[in-house]
């Protein structure tokens, strides 16, 4: 080896890279590098908000929930909201945008309203949930007297996590930020709301369900009915789901048909529960889901016959879950459950 | 509070994930069903480190206090961990030069003069004098240097010693001075479980000699892995010369371990999980993506070579070198290990810009080979993440590129020996002699910065194990050319190397995805 010792000793000062690409190259490589920024740039853009929502969050994966990190403690004061200045821009919102806007890309039924006539003082309202659409469909619906002097709770992980997003939501809805996941961080506005006058929207599942069908209905709503002795109103959505699904930002094209159903305000017995509230509640909720299958009176006989459940889905493969809960509604309500011609 | 290690499964929900390769990284979308380790979250980094480390000197495992040990007259000699450690290098100021000053104010109160500071670099290039001064401070470099704090010289045969043999027949030689000390401090970073302890001194101070006993492809092969001692014969290897070290020479080891903030806050993004990033790392992301990409190849290099890591010390601890070390390993243990179920088809690795050898340097082919078969693939306990005979997937760009200073027998062993052959045992037989003995290679060790002669077979055998493991090697984003001299396969994207996989592996393979830096170790069940 060491007749190679100079030739060696002539090549070491060089690096490889010299040698394999000259400058000129190197230049031309640059010069292509440069003209493909842009698509670089997009196609970087692109593969990073894969998997990631509009707001660029990403969901965490199964397999990674458990492992979540505990979240530091955080508040968004929204007493702001329900200043009279901010509650005139908010109906002018509501009646020049969001409920025109809603209107014309849906064709809402809406149903059972006359059922809030004797109800006087604050209320509060509850709703299955599974589309961006049920809050605009419920406070576009609700009689003057209550969409004027409504709250909405919304998710505080959801709603709440960046300020912009805190104070549009607030804005618009006056949404107050509700603690789910079984987190104590925040301390809860709703019974202050309440003393206060304000009726509450809320929705007792915690979240918009994944397929159309409603999840369990957390206690929450009937503990603050039956501590504040506040009637509550079950609202039951229909269509929602396959006008606007989790994962979608605006409606699915041709305007279709989604109900707003109200039903019977229910006053907490002096001696009940929070539980036997809850499964009264339930009860309601489930007889009116079915109202738009079966009809009213065949929905009432159904549930008093007890063979209504919460409309949980039936128990399949989740593409047939999703498959049934996302077919449209038909454009009418089903037939009534008695014939016209049966009548006297 | 951190959170443990885990093993991700990709699901439908999960983003791209972030893949390193060379001095940059992408984001990668695996397939459903690959499991990604992760490694524990970064633990927080002592408070008030002087404070722990002088209860460390004071109140050492093993040993008298070390001010105990210290009387005027005698030779003291402190050894130090070279530039291989810790990867990226650390902010200033590091450990190594703040446990030096406190080592050298006992010594000072007890009347020490005769001090000598060594870097431990065995057979690595010496390191620069800005480099020696990074390492131990301005004070110190300036009190110490040039006469007093210098580099090991592996092939100084009038400044070594042989202090004996093991019962094995292995020659323990180490350096000169450190073997006729009175006392041997060694201050010692310890970033992966295969580093530190009876390793120290054995290997940082000895000479070729001594090496070839344990750095061989026979040895290699039987360390499953060297990250996991006591299944290492490595690790035996360099228990029973630590035995006879210990025999001759009294050592006073202090040994530190870091948390994994690999990377500095204005890339935090590489040390968060992909889909905890928020909108700014996103933005970051982007940004530093596609100005990475931009730069030219060497502004690009240098850029990240200058990145130094914000590291936290989890623990000082010190005293005699094996009680030492055991609680060393269980805080490194502490920080990388993830549990992981059984091994899979196919193991993933994304492989950085650096690897203890190419620090401010190239990592050039046999580099990339010696992290990511060597390295990154002994990452593991009990058992490989990949099967026998399965298919390991790296990705690096692969350039034929070498530092024409640091690894001027790396670019001969690539010309020369590589065309030949890739089998370890026939390189060691026909090759190592010539390359160990080369006088112009020990030249250029000894009077420029170039690794020893024999350094990139060693990096060749670093690889043995993984070779004779694996039924096939692809690089995504490798130079084809290139691959095929190192007999690899070289693809384009991951599809392409899945597609390549399948062919060996079968038409449905596992993948495991080992998500690392920062570094993470796999305990394979």
């Amino acid at each position: 080896m060491s007749g190679e010792r100079e030739e060696r000793a002539q090549r070491a000062p060089q690096p490889r890279t010299k040698g394999q690409h000259g400058e000129r190259e190197e230049r031309q490589r640059l010069r292509y590098r440069k003209a493909g920024t842009a698509v670089g740039l997009l196609k970087e853009t692109r593969t990073l908000l894969s998997g990631r929502d509009w707001r660029g969050r990403s969901r965490t994966p199964r397999s990674a929930i458990e492992h979540e990190s505990p979240e530091g403690p955080r508040e968004f004061p929204t007493g702001w909201a329900r200043m009279a200045a901010v509650r005139a821009a908010r109906h002018g919102i509501q009646c020049a945008g969001l409920t025109p806007l809603t209107w014309s890309l849906t064709r809402p039924s809406v149903q059972g309203l006359h059922q809030l006539e004797s109800l006087t003082g604050p209320a509060v309202f509850i709703a299955n949930h599974s589309s961006h659409l049920d809050t605009p469909l419920i406070l576009g619906s609700l009689p003057r007297r209550y969409a004027r002097r409504i709250a909405v709770g919304a998710a505080a992980d959801y709603f709440f996590d960046a300020r912009w997003r805190a104070a549009v939501t607030a804005l618009v809805f006056n949404a107050f930020p509700v603690e789910r996941h079984g987190s104590r961080k925040l301390r809860s506005l709703a019974p202050h709301l309440l003393d206060r006058g304000w009726s509450l929207l809320l929705f007792p599942e915690g979240t918009r369900s994944e397929d159309g069908w409603m999840g369990q209905m957390r206690l929450g709503a009937a503990q603050l009915c039956v501590t504040r002795g506040v009637p509550c109103v079950p609202i039951v959505l229909r269509g929602t789901y396959a006008a606007m699904p989790r994962g979608r930002n605006w409606p699915v094209p041709g305007r279709p048909r989604v109900v707003v159903q109200f039903g019977t305000p229910l006053v907490p017995a002096g001696t009940e529960g929070a539980r036997g509230f809850q499964s009264r509640l339930a009860g309601a909720v489930s007889q009116l889901w079915a109202e738009e299958d079966l009809g009213w009176y065949r929905s009432l006989r159904d549930s008093a016959d007890g063979r209504l459940g919460l409309p949980v889905g039936p128990p399949a493969a989740s593409w047939r879950r999703t498959w049934e809960s996302s077919r449209p509604l038909p454009s009418r309500r089903a037939e009534p459950a008695w014939r016209e011609d049966a009548l006297p | 509070m951190s959170r443990p290690g885990f093993v991700l499964e990709v699901d439908e929900r999960t983003p791209a994930l972030l893949v390193h390769q060379g001095e940059g990284f992408r984001l990668e979308k695996f397939p459903l069903g690959t499991r990604v380790i992760y490694p524990p979250e970064s633990l927080p980094g002592l408070r008030g480190l002087d404070g722990h480390i002088r209860h460390a000197l004071d109140h050492p495992l093993g040993a008298e206090p070390l001010r105990e040990l210290l009387f005027a007259g005698m030779k003291l000699t402190i050894v130090f961990d070279d530039l291989s450690l810790p990867l990226p290098p650390m902010q200033t100021p590091d450990i190594r030069g703040r446990i030096i000053e406190a080592v050298l104010e006992l010594a000072a109160a007890k009347g020490v003069d005769d001090v000598e500071l060594i870097a431990g670099n065995s057979l690595h290039r010496r390191m620069t004098p800005a480099e020696l001064k990074r390492a131990v401070g301005e004070r110190v470099f300036r009190s110490f240097f040039p006469h007093h704090l210098r580099n090991h010289d592996a092939e100084d045969r009038d400044n070594l010693l042989e202090v004996g043999a093991t019962k094995h027949g292995e020659v323990v030689e180490i350096n000169k001075r450190a073997a006729t000390s009175d006392l041997i401090v060694y201050v010692n970073i310890t970033l992966t479980a295969m580093s530190g302890g009876p390793k120290s001194v054995s290997v940082g101070l000895a000479s070729y000699r001594s090496l070839k006993h344990h750095h061989n492809v026979h040895t290699l092969r039987h360390s499953k892995s060297f990250n996991d001692p006591p299944n290492s014969a490595m690790h035996h290897s360099y228990d029973r010369m630590a035995g006879v070290l210990d025999a001759q020479v009294k050592i006073f080891q202090i040994e530190t371990t870091l948390n994994n903030d690999t990377f500095p806050s204005q890339l935090g993004f590489l040390n968060k999980r992909e889909w905890e990033w928020s909108i700014r790392d996103q933005a970051t992301y982007l940004a530093v993506k596609r100005a990475n990409d931009l730069a030219p190849v060497r502004q690009r290099r240098a850029l990240w070579h200058r990145t130094a890591a914000p590291y936290g010390i989890t623990s000082v601890t010190a005293g005699s070198p094996a009680e030492v070390h055991e609680v060393t390993l269980r805080n490194v243990l502490r920080q990388q290990l993830t549990e992981v179920d059984g091994p899979s088809d196919i193991g993933v690795w994304g492989l950085p810009y650096i690897c203890p050898y190419n620090v401010n340097s190239i990592m050039n082919p046999i580099l990339m080979m010696s992290l990511g078969l060597g390295y990154f693939f002994n990452l593991y306990r009990n058992q490989p993440i990949v099967r026998p005979g399965g298919v390991a997937i790296y990705y690096h760009p692969l350039r034929n590129e070498f530092h024409p200073v640091h690894h001027p027998s790396y670019i001969d062993f690539y010309e020369e020996v590589l065309a030949e052959t890739t089998d370890p045992v026939a390189i060691e037989a026909k090759y190592e002699q010539q390359f160990a003995t080369d006088p112009w290679y020990t030249h250029l060790y000894r009077n420029s910065y170039a690794y020893h002669g024999v350094h990139p077979l060693y990096m060749w055998y670093w690889g043995a194990h993984a070779l004779e493991h694996l039924g096939q090697v692809i690089v995504v984003g490798g130079d084809r050319r290139t691959a095929t001299r190192l007999g690899f396969r070289a693809a384009s994207t991951l599809d392409d190397a899945l597609e390549m996989a399948r062919d060996v592996v079968g038409r449905s393979p596992t993948i495991t995805y080992q998500h690392t830096p920062p570094l993470s170790m796999a305990d394979v069940r």
